[in-house]
């Protein structure tokens, strides 16, 4: 074990941290949204994930690049960022409504077991992963290089390269606009009623239902748009991309206390960084043996997360 | 003197910011039928949980039998003595009247699992001690004839009766009843009555959480009045039925509800 | 009176009820015998296309139908929902892979050790893990699952991504000698334990601890008020879950000869699960069916078997769907009496 990495190469590290939180978060919202209004945590929702990988890859596909090509200039890349992305954002989206309609709703309506639901969604996401692997052909699906990876300014050990600043200002961005929809429209007031109250939300007329498939739209949008900054900052997906993703953004919504949407956002960022950091010290291969000890840790030790209510206990 | 069987003293319990119970004092004598009546939110069922061990209290003491049972896991309290029922039925719905009521008596005996396996003569003997006492509450509630079928299929007075037969099987120091008559028509909240009485008669203390005040005030030897998590008032039925506070607590209540 | 519903479940309900000591015995004998004898069955309708019916009844029927019986008592009868079943399962194998190379064990010496390691570790996950419920639990679980792979993968002293081979099978035992090519005394063993593991498992279901669980996966908190140690049974439900699963792996190591962390993923747990979910959470013979069932359809129609996970993806949301309880769900068997006033 080697700490001085942790010293000579603290920059780096934490820029890469940053990355990837910023990606873990946009996923982890989809948790966390979806816990907030159902208590329950959406299984399948790492498959909605790896749904946006595929889609950004195939709207990639029909421009017929093969991946040896020049970086393309900037406002090529912008506008073609912001094609993959909002189709993956819109593809992911729906899914993720149709998703709570098949394997949830009838459960939801019947009133069955939190089993039953917790298996319906795993048979959901088996059926996914699945579905993908034969259309791949298992194998990795590999992402042209659009935008130039050579950096654009260095700062201290971290060379800041062009994806991971957009990475940075583009995943801002929509937190910004999360937290507008949340606190300043309709929706957000239902999202936040239903949250604190699903039985009061009827009665005073929100229509439950409703709001459940947006609360799906939105997590399953977020995601989508989190696929397309993970593919241009990895440039490769496969039909199980999700499954390690989906641990790490779980892991970072409980870490903020499931259900909280600010921590989601800083349970994320948290654990990105402590995942570079012990992963430049014990070795890339168990980055995700820590991510899990990191769960299980905080489950323990504090299920309600930083900021989190206790869920842990139903009223008697 | 008579024995104080459970006994809360200066409780406090808070959620979040809301204080749903705050100083309260409470106790059940050997040998009575206490009643802790209030609005709806008083913090009644919240008495129930706290000395039962779900939640802990920001202060207080709680003591069953002189014994302090703070910090206390749920089971455990369970065996020192105290039985409860709730307020939204809670049977395993999927278990026989019998084995619901098996089920608590099997926790005042000693063997474990691994004597259950190996058939130890210590199971045995156990097992058919479950059982006795299981088929003897059925019997004493009425519902002998039910003890195969599924609780969820029972109708409803049944369910609630036999969560009182479950609560016994304990063999409870206090019997906590949590509006044991929700529900109730006239002719089976008087039924529910005697019963009570005849538990009582078996030695059972009974601390009854209840909305019927008829019923209250016929069966109860002392009550408790509790008000947004105080207690206001505390006496004999006829010593509250004249409290001008408790009076006036019910009717701002009555108030607000139209 | 209820009328009663024509169905096989309740004719042979009744019939068993009220049949002699000997009928039961004889009954008991023959179906015991059947199972025994079906790998001398010869029969094109039942025989599997690719694999000699003879290996598929050892791989995967009855060690399915084994981990199945294991993982039911964790999540029919108690409830727990654990999706990390394979980490017993491989900590069996590699009990055996590991002490047969280093240690002058034989098989039958080191299956203690391969149920042991696999309770310990039961204890060890469930005691910090058991604290927490429902969908926490499940993700604790699959994690560990996936941990444990992992770290067989990264550890070099068991092998790494290569895994272990040449591990040598069961020593001859009663005249049966157990060779690579014939699969049938494996089966036999495995039925066997199976017959005991299922013998234990009833005998515990129908006294204290099968209510103690019971009582658990209908209501935990309520469980806990009437008395319930609710932690202790269900840490003794995932130490005899993981004993269960922990004496499969063993058993498939020694008739495999090598192993692999990738023999361990989730699907495996997920397969087991299913098993479970379709056969019939909780009642120990439907989840034998949907063990055979679903370990079968895909050896007989193998065309199937490069979509079963499709397949069963879909089937376990299409069934929770239509029969949240399975198959052949449990069911106590009512009886209905007239009160006598
Ligand atoms: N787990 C909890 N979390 C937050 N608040 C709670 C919780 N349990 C109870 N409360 C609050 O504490 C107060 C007292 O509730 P409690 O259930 O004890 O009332 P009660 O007297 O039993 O009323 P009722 O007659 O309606 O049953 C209420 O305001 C309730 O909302
Ligand atoms: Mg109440």
């Amino acid at each position: 074990m080697d700490f001085s990495i942790l010293v000579t190469d603290f920059w780096s590290l934490t820029i890469d941290g940053i990355v990837v939180g910023a990606i873990v978060a946009l996923v982890s919202l989809g948790y966390t949204l979806v816990y907030g209004v159902l208590r329950l945590i959406n299984f399948a929702h790492s498959e909605i994930f790896m749904i946006g990988t595929m889609t950004c890859y195939l709207v990639i596909q029909q421009f017929g690049f093969t991946g040896y090509e020049e970086p393309l200039p900037l406002w090529k890349f912008a506008s073609l960022f912001l094609l993959f992305g909002l189709t993956a954002a819109m593809v992911s989206g729906v899914a993720a409504v149709i998703l709570e309609i098949v394997a949830y709703r009838r459960l939801r309506v019947l009133g069955a077991s939190r089993l039953s639901s917790l298996i319906s969604a795993i048979g959901a996401s088996f059926f996914l992963v699945e579905v993908f692997q034969k259309l791949s052909g298992a194998k990795n699906l590999d992402f042209p290089r659009m935008i130039s990876k050579e950096p654009i300014f260095t700062f201290s050990s971290a060379y800041i390269s062009a994806d991971k600043i957009l990475v940075i200002v583009g995943a801002g961005i929509v937190f910004y606009i999360l937290n507008r929809i949340i606190n300043h429209t309709k929706l957000g007031l239902g999202i936040r009623a239903v949250s604190q109250d699903e039985k009061t939300s009827i009665l005073m007329g929100v229509n439950v239902n409703r709001i459940i498939s947006y609360t799906f739209l939105l997590g399953g949008a977020l995601a989508g748009v989190g696929s397309a900054f993970y593919m241009v900052f990895y440039e490769t997906t496969k039909a199980n991309v999700g499954f390690l993703i989906g641990i790490s953004a779980f892991t970072a919504a409980v870490l903020g206390g499931i259900g909280n949407v600010r921590g989601a956002l800083v349970g994320s960022f948290a654990l990105g960084l402590f995942q570079q950091y012990t992963s430049a010290v014990l070795g890339y291969n168990w980055k995700d043996v820590v991510t899990f000890v990191i769960l299980v840790f905080v489950l323990l030790v504090k299920p309600t997360g930083l900021f989190g209510e206790s869920l842990q206990k139903a009223r008697v | 003197m008579t024995k104080k069987l459970l006994e809360i003293q200066n409780l406090v319990v808070k959620f979040g910011g809301v204080t749903a119970l705050n100083e309260v004092n409470l106790h059940v004598n050997e040998g009575e039928i206490a009643a802790l009546i209030g609005p709806n939110g008083a913090g009644k069922t919240t008495v129930f949980n706290i000395v039962t061990g779900y939640y802990k209290p920001v202060s207080g003491d709680v003591l069953v039998d002189g014994n302090s049972v703070l910090g206390l896991r749920p089971y455990l309290i369970a065996r020192m003595g105290l039985g409860r029922t709730f307020q939204n039925i809670r049977l395993f719905g999927d278990m026989t009247a019998l084995e619901n009521v098996a089920t608590a008596a099997d926790a005042l005996n000693k063997s474990g699992l691994l004597s259950a396996l190996f058939g130890l003569g210590r199971s045995r003997r156990d097992e058919k001690r479950s059982m006795e006492t299981a088929q003897s509450l059925l019997e004493f509630i009425g519902l002998d004839h039910r003890a195969h079928q599924m609780a969820k299929n029972l109708p409803y007075g049944d369910q609630r009766r036999l969560e009182i037969a479950r609560a016994l099987a304990l063999n409870p120091k206090v019997l906590l009843l949590d509006e044991p008559a929700a529900g109730f028509n006239p002719q089976e909240k008087v039924e529910l009555g005697d019963l009570i009485l005849k538990i009582r008669d078996k030695g059972y203390a009974v601390l009854l959480i209840e909305h019927d005040m008829s019923l209250v005030m016929k069966i109860s030897d002392r009550i408790s009045v509790l008000d947004f998590g105080q207690k206001i008032a505390e006496g004999t039925p006829s010593e509250i039925q004249k409290n001008q506070r408790v009076i006036d607590a019910y009717l701002g209540v009555a108030e607000d509800a139209s | 009176m209820k009328a009663k519903a024509f169905n096989l479940r309740d004719i042979f309900g009744d019939w068993w009820e009220s049949a002699t000591p000997i009928q039961r015995g004889i009954t008991r004998t023959v179906v015991i015998a059947t199972f025994y004898a079906l790998p001398f069955l010869n029969n094109p309708v039942i025989d599997t296309p690719e694999t000699s019916f003879k290996s598929v009844l050892f791989y995967p029927l009855v060690l399915f139908a084994l981990m199945a019986v294991g993982l039911n008592v964790v999540v029919g009868k108690s409830g727990i929902l654990d999706l990390g079943y394979v980490a017993f399962f491989a900590i069996g194998a590699y009990t055996h892979a590991v002490m047969s190379a280093r240690t002058s064990l034989n098989f039958w010496e080191i299956l203690p050790f391969a149920m042991g390691f696999a309770m310990l570790a039961g204890l060890i996950l469930g005691l910090p893990a058991l604290r927490l419920r429902g969908d926490y639990l499940a993700i604790i679980t699959l994690g560990f699952g996936e941990i444990i792979r992992i770290i067989a993968i990264n550890t070099e002293a068991i092998g790494g991504a290569a895994g272990i081979t040449d591990i040598p099978g069961p020593t001859p035992i009663f005249g049966f000698e157990f060779s690579v090519m014939d699969p049938r005394p494996y089966y036999w063993l495995t039925l066997t334990l199976l017959i005991l593991v299922i013998w234990g498992v009833l005998r515990l279901s129908h006294r204290k601890p099968g209510r103690a669980w019971e009582a658990i996966r209908e209501d935990e908190d309520v469980a806990e008020f009437m008395g319930v140690a609710t932690l202790k049974y269900k840490l003794w439900a995932f130490i005899i879950g993981g004993a269960v699963g922990g004496l499969a792996g063993a058993i498939y190591a020694s008739k495999i000869r090598s192993i692999q962390p990738e023999l361990f993923t989730l699907n495996l747990s997920i397969m087991i699960l299913a098993c479970v979910v379709f056969g019939g959470m909780g009642n120990i013979w439907g989840v034998i069916l949907g063990a055979v069932l679903l370990g079968y359809i895909p050896e007989k129609l193998r065309f199937l078997s490069d979509y079963r996970i499709i397949f069963f993806g879909l089937l376990m949301v299409v069934m929770m769907n239509i029969r949240p309880n399975g198959l052949m769900p449990r069911k106590k068997r009512e009886k209905f009496q007239e009160k006598i006033s």
